[in-house]
């Protein structure tokens, strides 16, 4: 009888212990097995990127006999957080591939690429790209994947409106939206989504047609500069206001604007390459120009990157890990480039995608590539302020834009000083 | 096991006393522990699931961790300093009274006037007090994500609805800008809170004698009177209830707002719920700072109303 009290007594304390260690993973622990995090960059079930990895982690076990490949492919949406909960718990992966890498650099858990990555594998880098991966001339980032932006528009709504020739200049875009929207050729004659998605982009991409942007030369952030406050102004008073885009661009995410467009919606806007599958899915007849500046088209466009990076603290040894980023960025990359139209980071894929003539699509994003700027990728508090900019930015267009750019570069400067 | 007796009460006085020699059978001294096995389980768990988040929530709001998660150190105040030294914690804070006093204030006289209704007898009664169970049935979320596409500015019913019904000239953004999507959310809030609360009261009604009722019919009281000075005082365990609940529930709501805002633009539509959500984006201590307002300001809250509605006593 008393036993059974002290047992049903145990179990349940057993049972309460269970409930908080459910936090804990078990580790395979052994050094041969390698444990890769990375996103999603699928739409759908057939170009999952879960499916890519397995075939990757097939043929990579095959070559090396007695390695192991653990991946876990996460959506965009819930990858920062999975990955900060991992760390938070101890249990880092050992490869991971997702958005940005400076805020990790900051706690000192990256491996340095040169000692991940072989001389041929490093060389075979797009410089400009490895330079991107640079923390104060160190590199640890590795490009993973890469995109460059540029405006698309809808032949048929610019033709029924009586635009000829594409904007280059902000006046030309305000006169073809006013042409757009008095001749009813488009719901939305210029789609700018700053709702949490992309505001850092699109953001980016209006700030440097006026010679303004994120940082000075000295990579000190000037998110507030005159510059930048007169982008908002003008995109306020000439789009905003006037009903020439979206009634709240601060609630609106680019995959409306992508949808929108794609549904024959939208007269223009700035978009990346998986657009041109989503217009050519919708039937619309685009065409793509370089982004309008204030006074004519950037001569450098946004450029976005990905990143793969390698934890010291994920269990598998440096061998390891360095086998198969050598095998991955040698022989599969082509692979994942071709299967989401995106851009290579390596020499040899995008000689090839050049060349092979599957891609004529994707060539006005190569032509505009070399000269792309970057945000400050490098920058070890850059993920804090991308993230506060996500929440406020988009408001700069509706409130004060000094006001709204002041808050964020306040936020800026402590996120900077808290990081030195 | 239920063969076993109480303690007898000498035993555990004797215990209690500390005068009293070492037990001298290991069964005395199971025995002195009196219930404690039968409610030990209950208090393991308590602790395992509400004492230690507490805890620890309340230890992360001191703490600097980094956006990649790593514990830096203790941060002192500071993260209490950066929270209300945010630009926009003044308006949260008071949005989150608004929000919470309207939904609770309208779904309790709704709820009222409802749990009235609902205590006549007419014909389809059962199958409309099933009826009203469904928006408590349905997920929150779900609801939230409904009324979401239904008010969507190109493809919305209610904006199409609307629109054919002249009561608008031309297609809105309604969760685009606060000044609608305040009352949209709210309504939706009401919408979703009305069976809890309509069922609390009606069970309280039902609770009501008869006899009074016949005894004021008798004395010749109007219908407002009755209701006034007999419906309404007996109702107030009931309605006491469902306003302490639904204060609860609509402080802490946090899937409607999410589902249709996100809390957005920046902060906009953000109760104090959604902004430590927001927070944890950037910065986790400050939203475990945020968490421990939160959780501050909803036992004041309570206790407040408890006093003035002197929860206790009995009329």
């Amino acid at each position: 009888m008393r036993n059974r009290v002290l047992a049903t007594g145990a179990a349940t304390l057993a049972m309460a212990m269970g409930l908080t260690a459910c936090g804990g993973d078990s580790d395979s622990g052994d050094g041969k097995t390698i444990k890769l995090v990375a996103a999603d960059y699928g739409d759908k079930a057939s170009n999952a990127s879960k499916k890519y990895w397995a075939d990757v982690k097939k043929d990579f076990e095959a070559e090396n006999k007695g390695y192991k490949v653990d991946v876990q492919v996460i959506n965009w949406n819930e990858i920062d957080k999975s990955v900060k909960n991992m760390i938070q718990a101890g249990n880092q992966p050992d490869l991971l591939q997702t958005g940005g890498y400076a805020d990790k650099v900051a706690d000192d858990l990256l491996y340095k690429a040169d000692e991940v990555l072989s001389p041929k594998t490093r060389e075979n880098l797009i410089p400009s790209f490895a330079k991107a991966g640079e923390v104060d001339g160190t590199q640890y980032g590795i490009p993973w994947v890469s995109s460059s932006r540029v405006m698309f528009y809808n032949k048929a709504v610019l033709e029924k409106a009586g635009v000829k020739t594409p904007p280059k200049t902000w006046d030309e875009v305000a006169a073809a939206a006013k042409k757009i929207k008095s001749s009813k050729a488009a719901e939305t004659p210029y789609a700018l989504p700053l709702g949490p998605e992309e505001t850092q982009g699109e953001t980016m991409m209006w700030e440097l047609g006026n010679g303004g942007g994120y940082t000075d030369a000295s990579g000190k952030y000037t998110l507030d500069s005159a510059q930048n406050v007169e982008t908002f102004d003008w995109l306020q008073k000439n789009l905003v206001k006037p009903g020439l885009t979206y009634t709240n661009p601060a609630s609106t995410d680019r995959k409306t604007a992508f949808a929108d467009f794609a549904a024959g919606k939208v007269g223009m806007l700035n978009g990346h390459p998986s657009l041109i599958q989503m217009a050519k899915d919708g039937k619309v007849d685009y065409g793509v120009a370089p982004i309008p500046g204030k006074t004519g088209p950037l001569d450098s466009t946004l450029g976005v990157a990905d990143w793969m990076m390698a934890f010291k603290d994920g269990g598998a040894e440096k061998e390891g890990v360095k086998k198969f980023l050598d095998f991955t960025y040698s022989e599969k990359m082509l692979q994942f480039d071709e299967m989401y139209n995106l851009m290579p980071v390596t020499q040899d894929a995008l000689k090839e995608m050049q060349t092979n003539g599957k891609h004529k699509d994707l060539e006005p994003f190569f032509e505009v590539l070399p000269n792309a700027k970057f945000y400050p990728l490098g920058d070890t508090s850059w993920d804090v302020i991308s993230a506060e900019m996500k929440k406020t930015g988009g408001k700069a267009v509706s409130d004060d834009p000094k006001a709204v750019l002041g808050d964020l570069q306040k936020k800026a400067e402590s996120a900077a000083a808290e990081n030195k | 096991m239920s063969l076993k007796a109480p303690p007898p009460p000498a035993d555990t006085g004797r215990g209690r006393s500390g005068r009293a020699p070492r037990p001298v059978s290991r069964r005395s001294g199971i025995a002195r522990l009196g219930p404690l096995p039968w409610i030990a389980p209950v208090i393991l768990l308590i602790l395992a699931v509400v004492i230690w988040p507490v805890v620890e929530l309340i230890r992360t709001s001191f703490l600097n961790i980094s956006i990649a998660g790593i514990v830096r150190g203790s941060a002192g105040t500071d993260k209490y300093k950066k929270l209300f030294e945010e630009t926009d914690f003044g308006a949260v804070l008071l949005w989150t009274v608004i929000w919470t006093v309207v939904v609770v204030t309208v779904t309790m006289l709704l709820s009222l006037a409802l749990a009235q209704l609902f205590n006549q007898k007419f014909p389809g009664r059962t199958l409309t007090r099933w009826a009203l169970i469904a928006p408590w049935a349905a997920s929150v979320l779900m609801t939230a994500i409904g009324f979401k596409w239904m008010l969507n500015q190109t493809a919305g019913v209610l904006n199409t609805l609307m629109l054919d019904l002249g009561l608008i000239d031309n297609s809105k953004d309604w969760l685009g800008k606060p000044e609608t999507a305040w009352p949209w959310m709210m309504a939706v809030a009401i919408f979703v809170s009305l069976p809890f609360t309509t069922y609390t009261l009606l069970a309280g009604l039902q609770t009501i004698p008869h006899e009074v009722y016949e005894a004021s019919r008798i004395d010749g009281a109007s219908s407002w009177q009755t209701y006034r000075h007999i419906t309404l005082p007996m109702l107030r365990p009931a309605f006491l209830i469902g306003v302490v609940i639904n204060l609860i529930n609509v402080f802490n709501s946090f899937p409607i707002i999410w589902a249709m805002t996100q809390g957005g633009p920046g902060y906009d539509t953000s109760t104090t719920m959604v902004f430590m959500y927001k927070l944890k984006e950037t910065d986790i201590g400050e939203s475990a700072a945020m968490s421990v307002v939160n959780f501050a300001m909803v036992v004041v809250l309570v206790l407040i109303f408890l006093k003035v509605s002197r929860w206790n006593e009995e009329d």
